[in-house]
C-alpha cells in the first residue's frame, strides 16, 4: 500500500500569485503524479483561483464544461444501456 | 574488462542518464506553471489561460553479451580449433504522449475577476454522436431481440 502511494500521488499546489491592479490571483492545480521505474505520467488540470482584493477573499472554481459534457454523454449512455437491457430481459420473461 | 563492455557500460550509463533528465522534465509538468499561461496584460485587463495536461512516457533499456574470449579459448584448445566469437550488445527505445487542452480563461479587470469556460464543442459533437450512435445499435438490439 504504502509503495502504491509512493507510486500514484495526487498533488494539489498552489502557483506565484498574478497582480493586477489592486487584484492578487493565485492559481491552484491539481496533479495526478504516476512514477514507474522506466517511465511516468502527469495528469494536471486547473482546479480554482484565489482572489485577494484587500481583506476580502474569494475562491472561484474552474468548471470544465467540455468534460462535464463529456461525462454527461458518458452517463445517459450507460442509463440507456441499462434501461434498454431490463427491458428486454423483462420482455423475454413475459 | 574488455572495450566492448566499457563502450556497453557508457551507453548504459547515459541512457540512465537521459532516462533521469527525461523523467525530470516530465514531473515539472506537474506544476501549477504548465497549467497556468503568462497573465497578458492589456490596459487595465489581464487575461491568464488555464489547459488541462496529460503527459506520460517511458523508456525501456536492454543489454547482453556473449561469451567471453578465455572460456572460448579454454573449448577451442579442447576442440582443437580456434573461435573468436565474442561481444556485447544493447538496446533501448522511449516512447510517450502529450496532450493539452484549453480549460478556462481567467480574465481580470476592474468590474473583478471572472472565469470564462473554453467550451471544445468538436469533443462535445464526437461525444454525442457516439453516445446517439450506441443508443440506436442498443434499441436495435433490443427490437431483435424481441423480434426473434
Amino acid at each position: 500500500m504504502t509503495r502504491l502511494r509512493e507510486m500514484v500521488s495526487w498533488q494539489t499546489t498552489w502557483g506565484d500569485g498574478v497582480i493586477v491592479g489592486d487584484v492578487t490571483v493565485t492559481p491552484q492545480s491539481k496533479a495526478l503524479v504516476m512514477h514507474a521505474p522506466f517511465g511516468g505520467l502527469v495528469w494536471n488540470r486547473p482546479v480554482a483561483v484565489l482572489v485577494q482584493r484587500g481583506e476580502l477573499t474569494e475562491r472561484i472554481p474552474i468548471v470544465d464544461v467540455t468534460r462535464i459534457a463529456q461525462l454527461g454523454l458518458l452517463a445517459l449512455s450507460v442509463v440507456f444501456t441499462v434501461v434498454i437491457f431490463i427491458l428486454s430481459a423483462g420482455k423475454r420473461r413475459s | 574488462m574488455s572495450e566492448d563492455t566499457d563502450k556497453v557500460l557508457d551507453s548504459v550509463i547515459e541512457s540512465q542518464a537521459q532516462n533521469l533528465e527525461l523523467m525530470e522534465k516530465l514531473f515539472a509538468v506537474a506544476q501549477p506553471g504548465a497549467v497556468y499561461g503568462e497573465p497578458v496584460a492589456s490596459g487595465e485587463y489581464a487575461v491568464i489561460t488555464a489547459s488541462e495536461i496529460l503527459v506520460a512516457a517511458g523508456s525501456g533499456y536492454g543489454v547482453g553479451g556473449g561469451p567471453g574470449a578465455e572460456t572460448l579459448e579454454a573449448e577451442a584448445a579442447v576442440e582443437g580449433e580456434e573461435d573468436e566469437r565474442t561481444g556485447f550488445g544493447g538496446g533501448g527505445a522511449g516512447g510517450g504522449v502529450s496532450m493539452g487542452r484549453p480549460v478556462a480563461t481567467i480574465n481580470i479587470g476592474p468590474n473583478g475577476v471572472q472565469v470564462q469556460p473554453v467550451v471544445d464543442v468538436t469533443k462535445i459533437g464526437l461525444a454525442f454522436f457516439t453516445t446517439i450512435g450506441a443508443m440506436l445499435m442498443m434499441l436495435g438490439r433490443m427490437r431483435r431481440a424481441s423480434g426473434g
